[in-house]
């Protein structure tokens, strides 16, 4: 029973093509069920903010479901809900996105949704829609970070990590006082500059005729003309991938356990190396055989959860994380020790454990392209960051290709004291 | 050809949608199998769904479901924790485990071709585990730090004051799962062997198997793995719902460096099993249940108080709580609240619209596909079939019964189950900041609430 589960490779089919106006599109049928997957990608995110203005990527998301010419206020909401779909929006570092998921009778609905506020945001725009989704976000920022314990820890290793001038040096949700100077001049330049349709993706995936759905498309985006080029990521955007030192710091909160954070400076998503890096994620800290859980929580009890995670991103270069939480009884400076003496145990990594992390990456994979808004998720995703849609199929060789000998390279190439920054958590009055 | 665009496009023909069929089988040892077929994608999930849920738990065992549910991964009688751990994960499977009030639910995903392996885990997980007496106590205590944890965490905090506050002290439902340190403290292997041998039995247990296999493969190797497990079925208590209050309470908890105020509204509400159980989902999803309901346009949209609100009758064999939970800004904590009465009052005067009621009956009917995807979802959805004893083709008929539920019937609901005279409001934030503004919002007494983890 404990040999390595046969491959079994799952294809998802797919065509794309390009409209004359630059926006690229990837049709995926599936007749599985009556639902559709409509899914955009735009290729900006918080790395564009230019100083002065952290969140603004993230704020503009936000009014880009206050209304359009043609759609009121509240309606692009409303007309979803009503055809019993649901819908959401995402900012993150690289990238905003936009998806509905539709009953499949519906697709019209979201193309003129999506066709009406890439080609008409402008007209709808107002200060008073700004001011509400200004407070909305504020309150977004207390929620997740602020009122959150750890919960700025992104926010403050992005700052460790990245140097000032680097677009990844601020967090997606961005700063009180940037958020209070975002004007609706900010929103109108933001728009023309990046809500292009030379630079967005458009994805469906689920219960449709590929012809019918080209020939709606093409009525809804056609006439949308084609952006200015996209200036280039501001900043410094050229790290090296060796940090030369270590960044320390260790933040007192209104928590009851302590937790330690290690951020290692690895390469960018997409590098050879980078796959080696998730996989190690995955042997450090994704399930109950993995290596911290082993050692950390099950035998030395210093944790009581580990938690590994490879950031999929490309200026420059990434992140692999690592954190854990102290059980009350241990002392945060041992369990930093031995969240170290783990990590540099790699250079001795077994088989078995790369084995492992890439069954569990397969078995990830398999289970997150079961929903037609991940499929469709995916695909924008990689036609983005590689104009490469069929990497949905391929990725997972990428992954099976990475070997012992690589995550023992990569770790001792990487996974140096001198190349990360360690950020602990301590409950009030307990630093030391 | 000029588009108008000037109007939302019709839909096109609407297309069937059939919840996978859904095959029940009572075995010989007592034990029910249900099985769902699945087939666009190599995968299935297998979750044992145990009658060994926290309202199964005898008084002093509170929180020993949730011990005894983790504990399980401590390893079996043929193989140590780690050594599970390992067979389960090179398939790619991670053990999961979750306990309801009804319900202690094992569950695992992993590739079709590997039932027979998945099953034999899981029924050597749930038959025959060892409970070693360290494993046990490392487990206790992440839960005991768990306990801790949530002391600290807004959210968490919230959640738990929320039930203590709408619920009698000693009602059943009076506290979170995951019980409270001092009860914790006192568990050890045998307590979790005790519940295990008293509650894990195939007369109360249900194997579910969603995915791309037959039925008939299921049947054979459910039977192989579980066909000479023997025990008798026995029925869980009766939970208590008592409430606590009389008269709308403020219980405010003081956490000085809170920034925004987390709020919780609610009342004991209905069991699963009442009549206006379909009507309340509606009316959920007008109150606050959608985005585009009442709560979410007022405290959102329409004021910029907060990032959300959302609303939720927790349906249980008895009556859980309808709870309403938002996180406001601390300066605006009193005219949130307000605000949320306000709308409250208003449902429970006028009911809703007939435009309202109709925009929720087409959402809910049509995210139901949308939340069917998985092998995972459909697992849970059965998992619902089983504890609440409801027929198998339960599902392929629940549309048709949220469509048609009229207004006037929400309307009724809505006074009947709307208790505005009796909520409990649970408010953690910064007192200092808050206190003066809840006392003269005069809702009802504000009462300082310890943090009695």
């Amino acid at each position: 029973m404990s040999k390595r589960v046969a491959e079994q490779p799952v294809s998802i089919a797919f065509e794309r093509y390009r409209l004359d106006n630059g926006l690229r599109v990837v049709l995926s049928r599936d007749p599985n069920a009556p639902v559709v997957g409509v899914n955009l990608w735009y290729n900006v995110g918080s790395r564009n903010e230019r100083p002065g203005r952290t969140g603004f990527a993230h704020l503009f998301e936000h009014m880009m479901f206050q209304g359009s010419e043609h759609v009121p206020e509240m309606a692009h909401f409303a007309l979803i809900e009503q055809a019993g779909g649901s819908l959401n929006g995402s900012t993150w570092l690289d990238r905003t996105n936009y998806y509905e998921t539709l009953p499949a009778h519906y697709l019209e609905l979201g193309l003129w949704l999506e066709s009406d506020r890439l080609g008409w945001l402008l007209p709808a725009m107002t200060q008073e829609k700004l001011d509400n989704q200004r407070d909305v976000v504020k309150n977004e920022r207390r929620w997740r970070v602020d009122n959150q314990p750890y919960g700025d820890w992104d926010e403050r290793l992005q700052a460790m990590m990245y140097p000032p001038d680097h677009p990844y040096h601020h967090s997606v949700i961005g700063s009180m006082e940037d958020l209070d100077a975002a004007s609706l001049e900010d929103i109108e330049q933001f728009f023309r500059t990046y809500y292009a349709p030379n630079n967005a993706v458009l994805s469906l995936v689920g219960d449709f005729d590929p012809a019918q759905a080209r020939d709606l498309i093409g009525r809804y985006f056609d006439d949308i003309p084609k952006g200015a080029p996209i200036p280039p990521i501001p900043g410094r955007t050229e790290i090296p991938l060796d940090m030369a030192g270590e960044v320390r710091d260790t933040i007192e909160q209104d928590i009851s356990l302590a937790r330690v954070y290690q951020a290692y400076r690895i390469p960018a998503y997409g590098t050879d190396e980078y796959y080696a890096a998730l996989v190690t994620s995955y042997i450090l800290g994704n399930g109950k055989a993995a290596l911290l859980y082993r050692t950390l929580v099950r035998d030395r009890q210093l944790a009581q959860d580990v938690i590994a995670y490879a950031f999929p991103i490309v200026v420059g270069a990434s992140m692999l994380v690592v954190w854990a939480t102290a059980r009350p009884s241990a002392n945060v400076a041992d369990l930093d020790t031995a969240l170290t003496e783990q990590i540099e145990a790699l250079a001795a990594v077994d088989d078995v454990d790369v084995e492992r992390a890439v069954a569990m990456l397969e078995a990830r994979h398999l289970t997150d392209l079961q929903t037609v808004d991940e499929r469709a998720d995916q695909l924008s995703m990689y036609t983005t960051i590689f104009d490469d849609p069929d990497r949905i199929n391929t990725e997972l060789e990428r992954v099976r290709g990475v070997t012992t000998a690589d995550v023992r390279a990569f770790a001792a190439k990487c996974l140096r004291r001198d190349n990360r920054a360690v950020l602990r958590y301590v409950p009030n009055g307990a630093r030391s | 050809m000029t588009l108008d665009r000037s109007s939302p496009p019709a839909p096109a023909p609407i297309r069937t949608f059939r919840f996978p069929s859904v095959e029940r089988r009572a075995l010989d040892s007592g034990a029910t199998l249900y099985s769902a077929q699945r087939g666009d994608l190599p995968l299935v999930t297998v979750r044992a769904v145990i009658d060994a849920g926290a309202a199964s738990e005898r008084a002093g065992e509170e929180g020993l479901a949730w011990l005894t549910a983790s504990a399980l991964e401590g390893g079996t009688a043929k193989r140590s924790g780690e050594a599970l751990a390992w067979e389960l994960e090179r398939l790619g499977a991670e053990l999961e485990t979750f306990v309801t009030w009804d319900a202690l639910n094992v569950e695992l995903t992993t590739r079709a071709d590997r039932l027979p392996d998945a099953l034999t885990l899981l029924a050597e997980i749930v038959r025959e585990p060892a409970f070693p007496a360290h494993e046990v106590e490392r487990l206790r205590n992440e839960q005991l730090a768990e306990i801790l944890r949530r002391s600290t965490e807004p959210r968490g905090l919230a959640d738990d004051a929320a039930v203590r506050c709408i619920y009698a002290e000693h009602a059943t439902y009076a506290r979170p799962i995951i019980g409270d340190e001092a009860r914790v403290q006192s568990f050890d292997n045998d307590a979790a062997a005790a519940f295990h041998r008293r509650r894990f039995t195939p007369g109360n247990t249900a194997i579910v198997v969603a995915g791309a296999v037959t039925v008939e493969v299921a049947l054979s190797e459910v039977e192989r793995a579980f066909g000479d497990w023997r025990g008798e079925r026995r029925p869980a208590p009766v939970p208590t719902t008592d409430a606590r209050v009389e008269r709308t309470t403020v219980f405010l908890v003081d956490r000085p460096s809170a920034v925004q105020s987390e709020l919780r509204l609610g009342h004991v509400g209905v069991p699963r099993h009442h009549p206006d159980y379909y009507a309340l989902l509606v009316l959920n999803t007008i109150v606050a249940g959608a985005f585009t309901s009442r709560l979410n346009m007022t405290l959102r949209e329409k004021h910029g108080f907060t990032y959300g609100v959302r609303s939720q009758f927790a349906f249980r064999r008895a009556a859980g709580p309808f709870i309403i939970q938002t996180a406001v800004a601390s300066d605006v904590t009193a005219r949130a609240v307000q605000e949320t009465l306000r709308e409250l009052n208003a449902m429970r005067d006028n009911g809703p619209t007939a435009a309202e009621v109709r925009t929720a009956r087409d959402y809910l009917a049509g995210t139901l596909p949308l939340e069917m995807q998985t092998t995972e979802h459909i697992t849970a959805r059965i998992a619902e079939l089983h504890t609440f004893q409801l027929d198998a083709d339960y599902f392929e008929h629940w549309r048709e019964r949220i469509g048609a539920v009229e207004r006037d019937v929400v309307e009724r609901v809505a006074r009947e189950h709307l208790h505005l005279d009796r909520l409990s409001i649970v408010v953690v934030g910064n007192a200092a900041d808050i206190e003066g503004d809840l006392d003269a919002l005069a809702v009802g007494d504000v009462i300082r609430h310890g943090n009695s983890a």
